[in-house]
């Protein structure tokens, strides 16, 4: 045991003290940063004001209600033209218009017509929205002239509003949309964490052998506790890397919190993420993403080492032997979409069990709710069945890992090592 | 002498081969014991085992007058693979400490010897080198020194002088002679039979997994002798060849190498010079070398014409 802590210490501490680790966990928090400021600051200062000539063959609408919507609403200027209209409509930009929008003969007890946003260039569907939005206040106004609604009357018919939303008698804080955001996330993190860890213990193992290093060693320790060594040690980079990143993001919510008034929509970013993290249960969901994170990584990575054990230095042979494991991690991708869309379905249910899926797929259930949607005894007979898989990898891996670790020359074939597994040690 | 290593019977069959065949040995303390024979012949297999690395078939090993325990008795192995490596981004100190922890030593033990090691061979200005930007016999070197630095009883050092130039391969030999007187044993493998002239006392020879000879280098030359002489004399006539007891097998100006017949005397050659007035300078017996023995031994197979390619 003692021995394969110092393997453990030095695995950690040459990839944790490595550029590549450094850079890229520094990394993270400044693009997590980079992101939330660049769109709050791009948010504030790109929005471009268009100004728009509407040409009105209604003749409900008149300038002195678009000056008051303009005022009210600066992201665009409408205006009434009704002279040079031909020379607008040939080339708006010349006349000094982003665009144009000719309204036809409407009528204001049903003015459902579709109309054109002309222009030479192409506006995103946010800024025709936007006018849309604009264009339909001024007509609501229209309107509201028409049939003689006074202001309090208005009052009433914006303020009172009915609105649904989805909640489930078992967990109340289970939240569908916000569990489907919470599962993918939770989801592709395992499967990231899976993929890349896993090949790092795969090109370490392989490293020890291509640098013949592997018969030095396995004289003074055995190979269990050399392959144990190297996944725990880079287990434990993994878990490092994820705790500062969390404490990373931590710690900028907190200082956008403190400093957060004058930064706009950056604070605004900020206070959903706050609802969001009260409104999920997130002391189990962070529990369940530990254990699966480990779970998974000790059931791949042992399976990774052994292929690592196996093969030689070149690279396509580790990446041909390792394909089948790769391919299971991007099923348990697909299978994991499929539980996002119905959690409850068969396929959610059977993938989440299966300790080659689970820690993917469950970890995307969970956000929908626990007793909820994934009962306990669901979640229980899948930790177990995790616990047991991973016992039988690592067991399995290191009866491969003893045989290949010294064994140099032809690439084994997948029935080869199955001969390793099986025969009397 | 109670012996410290003691190999019975030693078995280890792979699917298609016989890698260890029923091999049997035993070294007494401060032994510096060769164990030879071409590629593939189990010389490894047998290795591995003794250090705990392959569980063998069947046969015993006692260490120390007890039944090897792999677990506990590596502590007291150092073994030098031929096979062997450093990792490449490591510091030299901090990998020579590595090892020694990987052995049992605790990490203030394992600094001391260190450091007194990194001394001895004057190693201590490289502490802070990557194992990368050394030559390949300083990482030799670092190598020896990983695998004696916990002061093993039993050391194997598997083609130790390879990449090594003549100084430093002295300074190696010295350092297991000293290793030997006290007390440890050396078990050394190699091709280079003038090497294993030079430094072993005992040898055992191994071919297609089993041991084919057995002793000391004295002895296995006295043994395996062929009644070669050289005989300082001036070049023979037809004739007198013809008549005397030895064949010539090698004729030069200066003296004859002769082999004297089966059942003859040195004493019969002799006179038979004498008879024939040919004045005698010198008469020497050669014994064999051990590449001569062993290729003998091996026969003339694939693996035996690599004994003789070797230099």
């Amino acid at each position: 045991m003692n021995k394969t802590f110092i393997i453990i210490k030095r695995e950690y501490l040459t990839r944790v003290r490595k550029k590549t680790f450094i850079i890229s966990t520094l990394l993270f928090p400044l693009l997590y940063v980079g992101l939330i400021f660049g769109m709050g600051y791009l948010a504030e200062n790109s929005k471009q004001v268009l100004n728009i000539a509407l040409v009105d063959q209604s003749g409900y609408f008149g300038q002195a209600v678009l000056d008051e919507e303009n005022t009210i609403d600066p992201s665009s200027k409408l205006s009434l033209i009704s002279e040079k209209a031909a020379d607008v409509f040939r080339d708006p930009e010349s006349a000094g218009f982003d665009g144009f929008i000719r309204i036809p003969a409407l009528d204001w007890q049903r003015g459902n017509d579709s109309m054109w946003l002309e222009s030479k260039k192409s506006y995103g569907s946010g800024t025709t929205a936007a006018v849309q939005a604009k264009l339909n206040r001024i007509w609501s106004r229209i309107k509201n002239d028409s049939l003689s609604i006074d202001e309090s009357k208005q009052a009433i018919l914006q303020g009172s509003q009915l609105s649904i939303r989805p909640r489930n008698l078992e967990d109340d804080t289970a939240n569908a949309n916000l569990a489907e955001v919470i599962g993918y996330i939770a989801g592709l993190l395992i499967y990231m964490i899976l993929l890349i860890y896993g090949s790092q213990v795969m090109m370490g193992v392989m490293e020890e052998k291509t640098n013949r290093i592997a018969e030095v060693l396995v004289s003074s320790v055995r190979p269990f506790q050399m392959m144990m060594g190297k996944i725990l040690g880079i287990g434990l980079v993994a878990l490092t890397q994820f705790l500062l990143w969390i404490g990373f993001v931590f710690l900028i919510y907190n200082i956008t919190m403190a400093t957060g008034n004058g930064l706009g929509s950056a604070s605004a970013m900020v206070g959903a993420m706050q609802n969001v993290i009260t409104g999920i249960n997130v002391p189990l969901i962070l529990f369940c993403f530990g254990f699966y994170f480990l779970g998974g990584f000790f059931f791949y990575s042992s399976l990774y080492a052994a292929i690592g054990s196996a093969v030689n230095e070149d690279l396509r042979e580790a990446q041909s032997l390792s394909f089948p494991i790769t391919m299971l991690v991007i099923i348990s991708i697909a299978l994991m979409t499929t539980a996002i869309a119905n959690p409850t379905g068969p396929i959610a249910v059977w993938a989440s069990l299966i300790p080659f899926s689970s820690p993917i797929v469950m970890m995307a259930r969970i956000p929908y709710g626990v007793p909820g949607t994934v009962p306990w005894w669901q979640l229980g007979l899948s930790m177990l069945l995790l616990i047991l898989g991973f016992l039988a990898t690592v067991w399995f891996a290191a009866k491969i890992y003893r045989t290949g670790i010294l064994m140099y020359g032809k690439k084994p074939s997948w029935g080869e090592m199955l001969k390793w597994v099986f025969r009397k040690s | 002498m109670q012996e410290l290593l003691r190999v019975e019977h030693l078995k280890k069959y792979f699917a298609n081969q016989k890698a260890v065949d029923d091999i049997s040995f035993e070294v007494a303390p401060g032994q510096i014991f060769g164990l030879l024979g071409p590629n593939g012949a189990g010389k490894t297999t047998l290795i591995r085992m003794i250090t705990g690395i392959f569980y063998p078939d069947s046969g015993t090993i006692t260490f120390q007058g007890k039944p090897f325990d792999p677990i506990h008795d590596v502590r007291h192995i150092g073994y030098m693979p031929e096979e062997r490596g450093l990792y490449k981004k490591m510091k030299i100190g901090e990998h020579a400490l590595y090892l020694a922890q990987l052995k049992g030593l605790p990490r203030p033990e394992a600094m001391k010897q260190v450091k007194h090691w990194f001394e001895r061979l004057e190693m201590q200005s490289w502490w802070n080198k990557k194992v990368e930007d050394l030559s390949k016999g300083m990482s030799q070197k670092l190598q020896f020194v990983s695998a004696v630095l916990h002061e093993p009883k039993l050391i194997i050092l598997d083609e130790p002088f390879s990449g090594l130039d003549p100084v430093n391969s002295n300074l190696i030999k010295d350092e297991i002679h000293r290793l030997a007187k006290n007390g440890s044993i050396i078990l050394f493998s190699t091709h280079r039979m003038e090497q294993v002239e030079e430094i072993c006392e005992h040898i055992i020879l191994v071919n297609k997994g089993k041991k084919i000879l057995d002793g000391t280098v004295g002895d296995v030359k006295q043994q395996y002798k062929q009644n070669n002489f050289r005989i300082g004399i001036s070049p023979l006539t037809e004739d007198q060849i013809a008549q005397a007891p030895f064949d010539l097998i090698r004729a030069s100006t200066q003296d004859q190498i002769v082999r004297i017949h089966e059942g003859k005397s040195t004493n019969e050659v002799l006179r038979f010079l004498l008879d024939h007035s040919i004045s005698v300078r010198s008469f020497e017996e050669l014994l064999p070398s051990l590449n001569e023995v062993f290729i003998r031994l091996v026969g003339d197979s694939p693996t035996a014409r690599q004994f003789q390619s070797a230099p």
